[in-house]
């Protein structure tokens, strides 16, 4: 496994965001993304995570405070500059798009004007869509369509994938399947992942967990530290119990619940 | 593949080109021309077909740029009634008399009535930051209606007969094509296709929707703005080349995206070329087929066009863009 680096890749630092003006969203967040870094973003809906990710991905605008990009201020960074950094997938993706899988994953390549080293097959290849190539995206899987998408921004080349809640609506075959081929990215070709998701036990297969509510931080580190029952109480308000097994040593039940 | 595909079109394009010049109520066989034939080949078939085709392409490219800007498979020029703005605004400056820019009047007219109907449209169909489909397309009725009805009431005021000719073209006339009008089209066309060409990448990844497009690097906002201008401009030269004319921007774009795909790259040329050669052989249909009388070019695309606009819905996803 890559370590994680001491080098920082993206800073938000005392970021404040509202919609409209009386609405502060996000107060004050601070926190660093470092090279190599395998974060999931946890909270219950509506804590703030999308809002997180899209000004992260400079589609929002911070009302004050700044966000730097290998040190370098976000808001003065070129489109096409900051489209070969940092590549963001929204939650929606539309299902009607009528491109082919080989050309949406082409267009990975419009930030260049001399292509990168990778091509379109080699993408295809890492994330096994290699045979679906002249397929239409409308004709996937929900899983397949995300994988395709996955392959656009490895063509993209950026260092940094910011992932919109990539699991919602995927059978748990397709969930395993997309973490496991992004933890096989990270580990590869060191590309640091930030995803957002709000399966409390599939966090616990992240390396750090960023815990969010009201558009806060409420705890980070690795997730078996971060989810404690008093913090997810406090996330998502729900009881939790904290049971230890698995893989991971520890397993998030809420069984009792019902 | 594509290659083969791009050539076939463009032989279609050439023979239906070819056609139009030589048939008609009389046929002229390139060769030995005498001095009518010449006369009837260079004063009134070879402008006219010259501005068929031209409408054509602006008409065919437009409609593949709106339906990839608004992510709708139903939007044209016509449809969202830029047409009929189009339209009204030259026609008021023909009524008027306004002749401040000489001959390219009407075409300025035009674009202006493009842009600000389309913007009219375009901000009626907003809601929550978004283009919904819905409401666009019933903005773009309402308004296609307004400008219609006010294009009729100027039409039914005005006595000069002069006058309710210069207003007939508006409504598809073709037959009143002369040189007059072709190098401004020309060069409005040119202008329009080229410029939506150059932004064909920045229109693919406006099709995933903004966010994507965002991270890809473009400026969704800044690219649908350059794009709509390119619309403004065909639209401007394909009215005041020769009036409103329905179907072709609507059709074109589903045709081409079945044989070429959906890249922009390929789609808007192709749509273009596609959408000349359909008005072209509209225009030959509508004077050969009852002679002496000919008919309105759009009634013959719209009774080519919907046939086969029906047969496309019955296909799986054709509605999509």
């Amino acid at each position: 496994m890559p370590s994680v680096s001491n080098l920082h890749i993206l800073d938000f630092n005392g970021v404040c965001f509202s919609y409209g003006k009386n609405r502060p969203f996000i107060r004050n967040l601070a926190f660093s993304i470092r090279e190599g870094d395998f974060i999931g973003l946890l909270g219950a809906n509506g804590s703030g995570k999308s809002t997180i990710l899209k000004l992260a991905s400079g589609i929002l605008k911070p009302s004050s405070g700044s966000i730097t990009l290998w040190g370098r201020d976000l808001s003065r960074e070129n489109g096409r500059d900051r489209a070969k950094l940092i590549s963001y997938l929204p939650q929606t993706l539309d299902i009607g798009v009528p491109f082919t899988v080989r050309e949406l994953v082409s267009m990975g390549l419009y930030p260049y004007d001399i292509p990168p080293a990778m091509d379109v097959d080699e993408a295809l290849d890492v994330v096994g869509l290699l045979e679906k190539a002249e397929a239409r995206l409308m004709d996937l899987s929900g899983g397949e369509r995300r994988r395709t998408f996955i392959a656009m921004t490895l063509l993209q080349g950026a260092g940094l994938l910011l992932l919109d809640e990539p699991l919602a609506n995927l059978d748990i075959r397709y969930q395993i399947e997309l973490v496991k081929l992004l933890r096989n990215l990270r580990a590869v070709r060191n590309i640091s992942v930030v995803m957002a998701l709000h399966d409390i036990n599939m966090a616990l297969q992240f390396e750090n967990v960023m815990l969010i509510k009201d558009g806060g931080i409420i705890g980070v580190g690795k997730p078996e530290e971060v989810l404690t029952r008093d913090r997810v109480k406090e996330a998502f308000d729900v009881d939790v119990d904290i049971k230890k097994n698995g893989v991971k040593g520890m397993y998030i039940s809420y069984e009792h619940n019902f | 593949m594509s290659q083969l595909k791009i050539l076939i079109l463009f032989f279609i394009v050439l023979f239906v080109f070819f056609c139009s010049l030589v048939l008609g109520p009389k046929i002229i066989m390139p060769g030995a021309l005498d001095d009518v034939e010449r006369e009837i080949l260079f004063s009134i078939r070879l402008p006219r077909v010259l501005v068929a085709f031209l409408m054509g392409t602006a008409l065919g490219a437009s409609g593949a740029v709106l339906q990839g800007i608004l992510r709708n498979p139903l939007a044209d020029p016509y449809v969202l009634g830029i047409s009929s703005g189009a339209s009204l605004a030259a026609a008021l400056g023909i009524i008027s008399g306004m002749i401040f820019l000489g001959s390219v009047t009407t075409p300025v007219l035009a674009f202006i009535g493009a842009i600000a109907t389309g913007g009219i449209v375009g901000v009626m169909g907003i809601k929550r930051g978004g283009f919904w489909p819905e409401r666009l397309l019933l903005a773009g009725v309402g308004m296609s209606f307004l400008c219609s009805a006010l294009l009729m009431l100027i039409m039914s005021l005005s006595t000069d007969e002069g006058m309710r000719r210069a207003t007939l073209w508006i409504f598809g006339d073709l037959s009143m094509s002369d040189w007059q009008r072709i190098p401004y089209g020309s060069a409005l066309v040119l202008i329009g296709v080229v410029l939506s060409l150059s932004r064909a990448k920045a229109l693919n990844a406006l099709i995933l929707g903004d966010e994507l497009a965002h991270s890809l690097g473009f400026a969704p906002q800044r690219e649908r703005f350059i794009l709509f201008i390119s619309v403004g401009l065909m639209t401007a030269a394909s009215v005041s080349l020769g009036g409103m004319i329905g179907f072709i921007g609507l059709l074109m774009p589903h045709i081409m995206r079945f044989f070429f795909g959906a890249d922009n790259r390929i789609l808007i040329p192709a749509s273009a070329l596609g959408g000349g050669a359909l008005l072209c052989t509209a225009d030959l249909v509508s004077r050969t087929v009852l002679p002496p009388m000919e008919l309105p070019a759009g009634v013959v695309t719209a009774i080519i066009g919907a046939p086969y606009f029906l047969y496309l819905l019955r296909r799986k996803d054709a509605l999509s863009i």
